[in-house]
C-alpha cells in the first residue's frame, strides 16, 4: 500500500473549544468550478458557519477516491465533506457523476468498517449558492458533534476495520467495477447493452463486502497467525463464509497455513518483503 | 510447525549482506519440471536463488552431475523425481533414490554437510510441495552458510 | 458401399480420457480425427481425480501427457466449446453438423497467458473444483487445460471491457458468434462420459442441508494439493480438520427407490483410495467406510482393500447407514445405522457420500439425434458379443456411456471402439491424413555455432517483473550469439515468421528461446526452426515465466537476474547441441496373436478385416478357450453359439493363418520386426504380437471333499451338467471365493458370483422349487450385473454370508453332503443337507505366461497374469514397444471385456502395423564402443530392455553393450550408471548438462574448452 497522502495534525494555533466539549475535525474537498466558488460568495455574502471545516480545492470533485477518504477516516477525521458541481453542471462534464458512484462505495465501505455513514456527506453546490455553502457546513458540523469523534485511535477493531475498508477500496476489483459502472449503464457494455442500475449495484455491493471481508481477514492475520473460527468470530461472519475467503486469498498468495499439529489450521498474511 | 509460503527474503533487513545461495535442482521432465511449472502457473513465491536443469529421468543424473556441481562452488544441488512408481519410465526413480543415498555419504568425505544435497519427489500436480522444498531447501542452505569450496578450505 | 464413397475420417464426442484415447489411437492409424467436447477444454473427469487406484498415482501426472499429445497431433481437430446438432449418412459416409458455441476470444490469438483472468472483476464458482474455489467471467477450466485458451462466460460477463484491454495479443472478440461446422467422418465414436448421481435427491443423508456432508466428487477436489485447500483435508463449515470421517457407500446405487438399481461399479474403489489419501494427508484423520458388499474385483483390488484395512486402519463398517443429523452447535454429523441386528449411533466431523454414476443429461438428445438406443437405464445398449458397437451401424461407444466402469477399463474399450470404427474405414486408410514436409535440412557441421536468441515478454507475464531488455542485451555478450531480441508474443504466428526471417538473415545454426516452459511450447519452435531448414535438435528454452518471473514476482532484480543466468545456460548447451536424426525402423505389417480364445479368435479376425496378416496360434486342438465352457450367459446370449460363427469367420478369411496344438518356442527382434519360431518348426516373421493366452478355472483339490465326492464340482464343471441336464437334484449350496481372495491368492476372480448368479437361475428355471444357497463374503455383481443377484433373490436363492475366517465345513453322511456356515448376521450356524455342492473357484493364469514372458521381456505380476505398462492409462500395453496384451492373460474378467480389450488391442497393434516406418525416439542411448568394456552394469537399468551384452564383432575377446534404439526410450538411466563413461544421451550429454552447471554457477572456463 502506498503511503498515506494526508494525515491529520491538530493546528496548535486553533482555538480550542471550552474544557471538555467536542470539536469535530472535518475536511471539505471541494471542487475549483463550483463549490469552491460557491464557499467564496459565501464569504463575500459574509454568511456565517463553524470553523470546522478545513477546506482542500480540487478540480473536480471526482479527484477524490474512496482509497483517499478512508485513509483520512483512519487517520481520525471526524468527518468529510465533499463539494462538487450539480449533476449536468459539471465543467469537465460527467466528472460528478463518477463521484456519485464512488460515493456509494465509501458509503458501503464505512458502514462494513462500522463508522457511521453519515460522517461522510456529498453535497451539490453552485458557484451561486453561498448560502447553501453555510448551512451544509453548519448543518454536517452538527451532524458530527453529534456523533462524537471518531474512535479509530482508541479502538484496535475498528482501526483494523477502517485499514481494511481502505484495503478493499484500493482493490482493483472494485476499482474497475465503480470506474466502470456509470459508463455500463449509461453507454452500454461491449456487447451494446445498457446495464440495469439495480442489477449493477446488486453486484458492487456483493464484491463490496466480500473485498471487505477478505481485506479484513489479511489485516487480522497481518501479526498473528488466526483459524477460521477465530476470525469468524471477531469479524462476526459464519465461518464457512470466511473459509471460503481463505481459499481466494491462498489461490492469490496472500495468505499461508501455518501447519498444524493439531486440528485447527491458522493462517497468516504473507507480507511481501525482499529486495525491489 | 512450519509455515508455508513466507518468503525469506529478509536476510538482508539484518545489513549484513551475505552472497546469495547458489543453488542447482535437477528436476526430471515428466513429474518435477511440471510440477515446478504448475507452481509458476498458480503464482507460487519462492526464493529466486535456484537454478534448474531439466532432464529426462532423474536418473539420468550422474552422480558427476553432482560432484562436478559442487566442485564448480555450488552451495546446494536438489534432485527432483516421480514419486516411486509415478515415474514415467517405470523404475528410473527407484535408481536415482539408491544414488542419492550413496552420493550423501560421499560428499561427507569432501567435507560437505550431506544436507547440501537433496532428493524429494514432486508430482506433476504439486506445484505446492515444490514451492515448500524450495523454501525449506533454502533456508537449509542459507543456515549452512557458503560451500566449504567457496570458503576456499578445498 | 464402395470405397470411394467412405470417409477416411472419425469424429469421437467426448474428450475424456475416453475419447483421447480414441483419438490418439486413430491418429496414429492413418485417420483423420475430429474430437468434440462440449467443455472449452478436454480431459473430463479425470483431470479433476487427485489420485487414482490402486496404484495412487497423481492423476495430473499421468494424464497431462496424454493431453499434450491430443492437442498436438496434427491430425486431430479439436472443436471443444460444442454439440452434435445432426448427425446425416450410414456407416462409412456420415456427415455432422456440429454447433460450437462463442469462446468471444480468438482461439488462435490467445497464448492463454492468462493476464485477462487476473484483472477481470466478476468473480463465479469454478465448475472444475465442483464449486468449491471461485473462477472468474474469463477463464480456463484449470491450469492444465487443453488447448490452453481462455473463453468468456457469456451468463456471468458484464462486458466491462477489461479483458480487451489487457489483452496484449488482441484475443478478445466480443463479438464472436456462434459457428456451424459440417464434418464428413466415415465413423463416429461416442465417449460423453457419465454425470453423478445428485445426492440431494438422498434427503436423509443431508447433502446441501449440512454443510460438512460433500460428494465424492468434491471430496476428490478436496483432497487435491489444486483443490480448494490445497491439499489439506478440511471441513467447509468452519476450516477444521476432520478427525472422523465417514464414507457413506452406494448413494444412488443398488437403490431402486431413490436412484438406480445398478451397481456404480467404482466407488468402493474410490472411497477406499479416498479414506488412504485422506489418512495419507494427515495421520490423525480417522476414516470409516459404511458399505453393503465391498466391490473390490479388479485387477490387485482385494491386496488394496487389505492394505486399506492393515496397514492404513481405515474401518469397515458393513451397514446401510439410515439416516444423518446434524448437530446445529458443531456442525458434527451423527450416523444411525445397524450393525449385526443392533442399531448404532456414531458421530463424525464430516461425511463424505460416495455418489453414482449416472448416464450424462445429454444421452437422450444424443439417442435421438443419432438414432442409436438407450438402455433400461438410459445408457448406450450393447451386447455381451459386441460391447463397443451402439444399435446403429458406423456409430461405436466406449467408456462409462455403455454402463458405469473404471478407468482402465475405459481406456481399453476406447481402444476397443478405435478399432472398430477404424475397420468401417480401413480400405480409405491414410486418404486424409497429412504429412508435414519440410525443407531439405541445412548441415551445421563444421560450422562455428551462430546463435540467435529470443526473449519473450509474453505481454506482461514475464516483463511485469524482469526486465527483459536488459536480458537482451545480456545475451548480446554471451559468446558465439549473433542475435539477440525482445518478442512481445515469441510464440504468436508472427513470431515464428520473424524467428525463420532472422534464421536466415543472420545464418543462425542454433535457436535459443527465454519464455515460458518447454513442455508445452518447445515442440512450436522446433517445429518453426525446421520449417527454417534447421534441425529440430538445434534448438534450446529458457523458462523465465513459470519457473522466473511467476515465481519471483515480488522480486524483480533477483528475477532479471535468474532469467540471464537461465539465458546464459540454454546458450552454453545450445553452442554444444548437435543435429541428432530420428532413426527409421521398417515395419513388417503382420501380427502374432498367442491364444486362440475368443480374445484371440476376436484380435486375430478385426486386424485381418482391416487387411493386415495374421497367425492365431493355439496350444489346443481346437479353437475356442474358456468361452464355450460358460454353455450360458446371465443375459440369456449363447456363448456357444458366438464362438462357432467366430470360428466359420476365422476359417473363412484369407488373411488368418491358424496353427493348433503348438506353442511358440522362441520370439526374437523388436517392434516392427519380430521373428517367431514355433514348436513345431514353423518361422513366422511379424511386427507385433498380441498375448492373449487367456486363463484357467482353479481345480481346488482337496478343499471341499473336491475330487473325493462327485458331487462337489467347479462351477463350469456343473453348468456342464446343467446343461446336459445331468444335474438333477432338490437342493444345491454354492460356496464363494474358493481359492480366490486367501493368503496365497488374494485377489478377486471377479467373474464367480455372477457366473453363480447365472447358474442358480438356470436351475430355478427349470425347477423353481429347488432349494438354492449362496454363501459368500461379499457379492460382487457390479454393475449392471446387480440386476441377476436381485432376481436370483426374487426368485428364492438363499444368501447367507459368512467371515472370511470362518470357511464353512462340508462333511459327507451316509452318502450325501453336509454343509455347515456359521452365519455372520446371527452368529450361529447353519447345517445345510444337499445333492450338489458348486465351488465357485476361482481363475488362475496359464502356465505359459512364465515362459513367455522372458521371451518377450515383458514382466508378470506375483500372482502369474501379465503386467502391462500401466495399470491406469496402458492396460493394454507392455513398455516393449510392440508387444500387446488381452482378455483373462491380464487378469479374470467377463466375455465383454475380454472383447473390448481384444479389440483395443488391435487398436494398439494397428498404431504400429499402419504405418511403413517407425520413428525412433531422436534422444536415445549412444555407446562409444571404445569405451565399453562390456561390464554390462547398464543393462538391468534399463526398464525397456533396450541393452545387451554381445560379442564385439571385430574382436572375438571382448564384450560390448549394444543400445537397441528401436526399444530406447530415452530416459538415460543407463547412462548415469555406466562406470566408463561409454554411455551417453543424445540430447543430454555429459558434456552439454556440464556446460550448463559451469554456467549456471558462473565458473569461469578457459576460452579453448567452449569449442564444440
Amino acid at each position: 500500500m502506498a503511503e498515506p497522502q494526508h494525515t491529520i495534525h491538530e493546528k496548535k494555533d486553533e482555538p480550542r473549544a471550552a474544557a471538555g466539549e467536542f470539536e469535530p475535525k472535518i475536511i471539505g474537498f471541494l471542487c475549483n468550478w463550483c463549490s469552491y466558488a460557491g464557499a467564496d460568495l459565501c464569504g463575500v455574502s459574509r454568511y456565517q458557519y463553524p470553523t470546522n471545516v478545513r477546506p482542500v480545492r480540487v478540480m473536480c470533485s471526482t479527484r477524490i477516491s474512496p482509497h483517499l477518504v478512508l485513509d483520512i477516516f483512519k487517520a481520525g477525521a471526524d468527518g468529510i465533506l465533499l463539494g462538487g458541481c450539480h449533476l449536468n453542471d459539471c465543467h469537465y462534464i460527467s466528472g460528478n457523476f463518477y463521484t456519485e458512484k464512488r460515493v456509494r462505495l465509501m458509503l458501503k465501505l464505512l458502514e462494513d468498517a462500522g463508522v457511521d455513514p453519515k460522517r461522510l456527506r456529498l453535497e451539490w453546490v453552485s458557484a451561486s449558492e453561498g448560502e447553501k455553502f453555510s448551512k451544509v457546513v453548519t448543518e454536517f458540523t452538527e451532524t458530527i458533534r453529534n456523533l462524537g469523534p471518531n474512535q479509530v485511535k482508541k479502538d484496535a477493531a475498528l482501526r483494523s476495520k477502517i485499514a481494511a475498508a481502505d484495503e478493499a477500496s484500493d482493490t482493483f476489483r472494485l476499482r474497475a467495477l465503480v470506474g466502470k459502472e456509470l459508463g455500463l449503464e449509461k453507454t452500454g457494455n461491449v456487447y451494446g447493452n445498457k446495464l440495469e442500475q439495480t442489477e449493477l449495484e446488486k453486484l458492487i455491493d456483493i464484491a463490496t463486502k466480500e473485498e471487505f471481508e477478505r481485506s479484513l481477514i489479511l489485516e487480522l492475520s497481518k501479526d498473528k497467525a488466526r483459524s477460521v473460527k477465530e476470525l469468524g468470530k471477531i469479524m462476526e461472519v459464519p465461518t464457512d463464509r470466511v473459509l471460503r475467503h481463505i481459499v481466494v486469498l491462498r489461490q492469490k498468495n496472500m495468505l499461508s497455513m501455518d501447519h498444524p499439529e493439531g486440528f485447527t489450521p491458522t493462517y497468516k498474511t504473507i507480507i511481501i518483503g525482499g529486495e525491489q | 510447525m512450519s509455515s508455508e509460503a513466507q518468503p525469506q527474503t529478509t536476510a538482508h533487513a539484518t545489513g549484513v549482506k551475505e552472497p546469495d545461495p547458489k543453488i542447482l535442482v535437477f528436476c526430471c521432465n515428466w513429474c518435477s519440471y511440471a510440477g515446478a511449472d504448475l507452481a509458476g502457473v498458480s503464482r507460487l513465491q519462492m526464493p529466486p536463488y535456484f537454478r534448474t536443469i531439466r532432464v529426462m529421468c532423474s536418473a539420468r543424473v550422474d552422480p558427476e552431475f553432482v560432484l562436478r556441481a559442487f566442485q564448480r562452488g555450488a552451495d546446494g544441488v536438489l534432485v527432483a523425481g516421480c514419486h516411486p512408481a509415478d515415474c514415467h519410465y517405470i523404475g528410473g526413480n527407484y535408481r536415482t533414490r539408491r544414488r542419492i543415498a550413496l552420493l550423501k555419504m560421499l560428499i561427507q568425505q569432501f567435507g560437505f554437510d550431506p544436507d547440501r544435497l537433496r532428493l524429494e519427489w514432486v508430482s506433476a500436480g504439486e506445484g505446492e510441495k515444490f514451492q515448500k522444498t524450495i523454501i525449506e531447501f533454502t533456508n537449509t542452505i542459507k543456515e549452512l552458510g557458503p560451500s566449504p569450496m567457496a570458503r576456499g578450505d578445498e | 458401399m464402395a470405397t470411394s464413397d467412405k470417409v477416411g475420417a472419425v469424429m469421437v464426442v467426448g474428450g475424456g480420457i475416453s475419447g483421447m484415447q480414441s483419438a490418439l489411437d486413430l491418429a496414429d492409424s492413418g485417420y483423420k480425427v475430429y474430437l468434440v467436447e462440449k467443455q472449452p477444454s478436454i480431459g473430463g473427469t479425470m483431470a479433476q481425480l487427485d489420485k487414482t487406484f490402486p496404484t495412487n498415482d497423481c492423476a495430473m501426472c499421468i494424464m497431462a501427457p496424454k493431453l499434450v499429445a491430443t492437442g498436438r497431433h496434427h491430425n486431430i481437430d479439436l472443436i471443444t466449446n460444442a454439440e452434435i446438432a445432426i448427425v446425416d449418412g450410414q456407416a462409412g459416409n456420415f456427415t455432422v453438423t456440429v454447433k460450437q458455441h462463442a469462446f468471444r476470444v480468438d482461439t488462435k490469438k490467445c497464448t492463454g497467458c492468462g493476464s485477462c483472468a487476473q484483472k477481470c472483476p466478476i468473480e463465479t464458482t469454478n465448475e472444475y473444483d465442483e464449486n468449491t474455489k471461485m473462477r472468474k467471467a474469463i477463464y480456463v477450466r484449470y491450469p492444465q487445460a487443453v488447448p490452453l485458451v481462455y473463453a468468456i462466460d457469456a451468463d456471468k460477463c458484464i462486458g466491462c471491457g477489461i479483458c480487451a484491454e489487457e489483452c496484449k495479443a488482441k484475443a478478445v472478440e466480443y463479438d464472436q458468434k456462434e459457428k456451424v461446422l459440417e464434418v464428413k467422418v466415415g465413423s463416429i465414436i461416442l465417449s460423453p462420459g457419465f454425470d453423478e448421481f445428485n445426492p440431494r435427491l438422498k434427503t436423509e443423508y443431508g447433502y446441501g442441508v449440512c454443510k460438512n456432508v460433500v460428494s465424492s466428487i468434491e471430496f476428490e477436489r478436496l483432497l487435491s494439493a489444486t483443490g480448494p485447500y490445497m491439499g489439506t483435508v478440511l471441513r467447509p463449515s468452519d476450516g477444521d480438520i476432520p478427525e472422523k470421517i465417514a464414507f457413506i457407500q452406494c448413494v444412488g446405487s443398488r437403490d431402486e427407490h431413490c436412484g438406480n438399481e445398478y451397481c456404480s461399479s467404482v466407488c468402493c474403489m474410490y472411497s477406499m483410495k479416498q479414506a488412504v489419501i485422506a489418512k495419507e494427508h494427515g495421520g490423525n484423520i480417522k476414516p470409516s467406510i459404511f458399505f453393503m458388499d465391498m466391490r473390490a474385483f479388479g485387477k490387485e483390488f482385494d491386496e488394496y482393500y487389505n492394505r486399506a484395512q492393515n496397514e492404513y486402519g481405515i474401518k469397515f463398517v458393513r451397514s446401510r447407514v439410515a439416516a444423518v443429523s446434524e448437530d446445529p452447535k458443531t456442525k458434527n454429523l451423527t450416523l444411525k445405522y445397524v450393525e449385526k441386528g443392533e442399531p448404532k449411533e456414531e458421530e463424525f466431523q464430516m461425511v463424505v457420500l460416495a455418489v453414482g454414476l449416472r448416464p450424462p443429461a445429454d444421452a437422450e438428445n444424443l439417442s435421438r439425434i443419432m438414432k442409436f438406443r438407450l438402455n433400461d437405464d438410459g445408457f448406450a445398449q450393447t451386447t455381451t458379443f459386441t460391447p463397443v458397437e451402439t444399435s446403429r451401424p458406423g456409430i461405436f461407444v466406449s467408456g462409462a456411456f455403455s454402463a458405469p466402469k473404471d478407468i482402465p477399463m475405459t481406456v481399453a474399450e476406447a481402444s476397443g471402439a478405435a478399432a472398430k470404427a477404424g475397420t468401417e474405414i480401413a480400405t480409405v486408410r491414410g486418404t486424409l491424413v497429412t504429412k508435414k514436409e519440410y525443407p531439405k535440412e541445412m548441415s551445421v557441421e563444421g560450422q562455428e555455432p551462430r546463435i540467435g536468441v529470443f526473449v519473450c515478454d509474453c505481454g506482461i507475464n514475464i516483463a511485469g517483473v524482469v526486465k527483459v531488455s536488459e536480458v537482451v542485451e545480456y545475451a548480446k555478450t554471451l559468446p558465439n550469439v549473433v542475435y539477440a531480441a525482445e518478442n512481445l508474443y515469441t510464440c504468436s504466428q508472427d513470431t515464428q515468421e520473424k524467428i525463420k526471417e532472422k534464421i536466415k538473415e543472420f545464418k543462425l545454426n542454433r535457436v535459443v528461446v527465454a519464455s515460458c516452459t518447454p513442455r508445452t511450447h518447445e515442440p512450436l519452435f522446433q517445429n518453426t526452426i525446421r520449417e527454417a531448414g534447421l534441425n529440430a535438435y538445434l534448438f534450446e528454452m529458457a523458462n523465465i515465466r513459470d519457473q522466473c518471473s511467476w515465481i519471483h514476482m515480488h522480486e524483480p532484480k533477483a528475477a532479471t537476474k535468474k532469467s540471464k543466468d537461465l539465458v546464459r545456460m540454454a546458450v552454453a548447451k545450445s553452442r554444444l547441441l548437435e543435429p541428432l536424426q530420428n532413426l527409421e525402423i521398417n515395419v513388417n505389417p503382420q501380427a502374432l496373436v498367442i491364444g486362440g480364445g475368443v480374445t484371440g479368435m476376436t484380435s486375430a479376425l478385426e486386424l485381418a478385416k482391416q487387411g493386415f496378416k495374421v497367425h492365431l496360434v493355439e496350444k489346443e486342438k481346437v479353437l475356442g478357450g474358456n468361452t464355450p465352457k460358460l454353455h450360458y450367459l446371465p443375459t440369456g446370449e449363447d456363448p456357444v453359439a458366438f464362438v462357432k460363427e467366430l470360428d466359420k469367420e476365422i476359417s473363412a478369411n484369407k488373411n488368418i493363418t491358424v496353427y493348433t496344438g503348438t506353442t511358440a518356442k522362441a520370439i526374437d527382434g523388436y517392434v516392427g520386426n519380430f521373428k517367431t519360431t514355433l514348436a513345431s518348426g514353423e518361422q513366422i516373421d511379424h511386427g507385433v504380437v498380441i498375448l492373449a493366452i487367456g486363463a484357467q478355472e482353479y481345480k481346488p483339490e482337496g478343499e471341499y471333499l473336491y475330487g473325493k465326492n462327485k458331487n462337489v464340482m467347479t462351477l463350469l464343471e456343473f453348468k456342464e451338467k446343467l446343461s446336459k441336464n445331468e444335474a438333477k437334484g432338490n437342493e444345491y449350496v454354492f460356496i464363494q471365493c474358493v481359492g480366490s481372495r486367501e493368503d496365497k491368492h488374494p485377489n478377486c476372480s471377479r467373474v464367480c458370483c455372477t457366473g453363480t448368479m447365472t447358474a442358480a437361475l438356470e436351475i430355478k428355471k427349470k425347477d423353481p422349487n429347488a432349494k438354492v444357497f449362496v454363501l459368500y463374503r461379499d457379492i460382487r455383481t457390479y454393475g449392471f450385473r446387480e440386476k441377476f443377484y436381485k432376481e436370483a433373490s426374487s426368485k428364492g436363492v438363499t444368501f447367507i454370508r459368512f467371515e472370511d475366517k470362518e470357511k464353512p465345513k462340508v462333511e459327507e453322511k451316509n452318502g450325501k453332503l453336509e454343509v455347515t456356515v456359521k452365519d455372520e448376521d446371527t452368529g450361529k450356524d447353519i447345517f445345510l443337507k444337499t445333492d450338489y455342492l458348486v465351488l465357485a473357484s476361482g481363475t488362475r493364469p496359464q502356465h505359459d505366461a512364465e515362459a513367455l514372458a522372458p521371451m518377450l521381456k515383458v514382466p508378470i505380476t506375483k500372482e502369474g497374469f501379465f503386467l502391462e505398462a500401466h495399470m491406469k492409462l496402458r492396460p493394454l500395453d507392455f513398455a516393449t514397444e510392440g508387444v500387446y496384451l488381452a482378455g483373462l492373460a491380464h487378469g479374470p474378467k467377463f466375455v465383454d471385456e475380454s472383447i473390448a480389450q481384444a479389440l483395443g488391442a488391435v487398436s494398439r497393434a494397428t498404431t504400429v502395423l499402419s504405418k511403413k516406418t517407425l520413428e525412433a525416439e531422436g534422444i536415445v542411448a549412444e555407446i562409444e564402443e571404445k569405451l565399453c568394456d562390456g561390464c554390462g552394469i547398464c543393462v538391468p537399468t534399463c526398464e525397456y530392455k533396450a541393452l545387451e551384452v554381445v560379442k564385439d564383432k571385430k574382436d572375438a575377446e571382448k564384450k560390448l553393450v549394444e543400445v537397441n534404439v528401436g526399444l530406447c526410450k530415452g530416459c538415460g538411466a543407463c547412462v548415469g550408471t555406466c562406470p566408463s563413461g561409454a554411455l551417453t544421451q543424445k540430447g543430454y550429454k555429459d558434456s552439454q548438462i556440464y556446460a550448463m552447471i559451469d554456467a549456471a554457477l558462473e565458473y569461469d572456463k578457459p576460452k579453448q574448452e567452449v569449442k564444440q
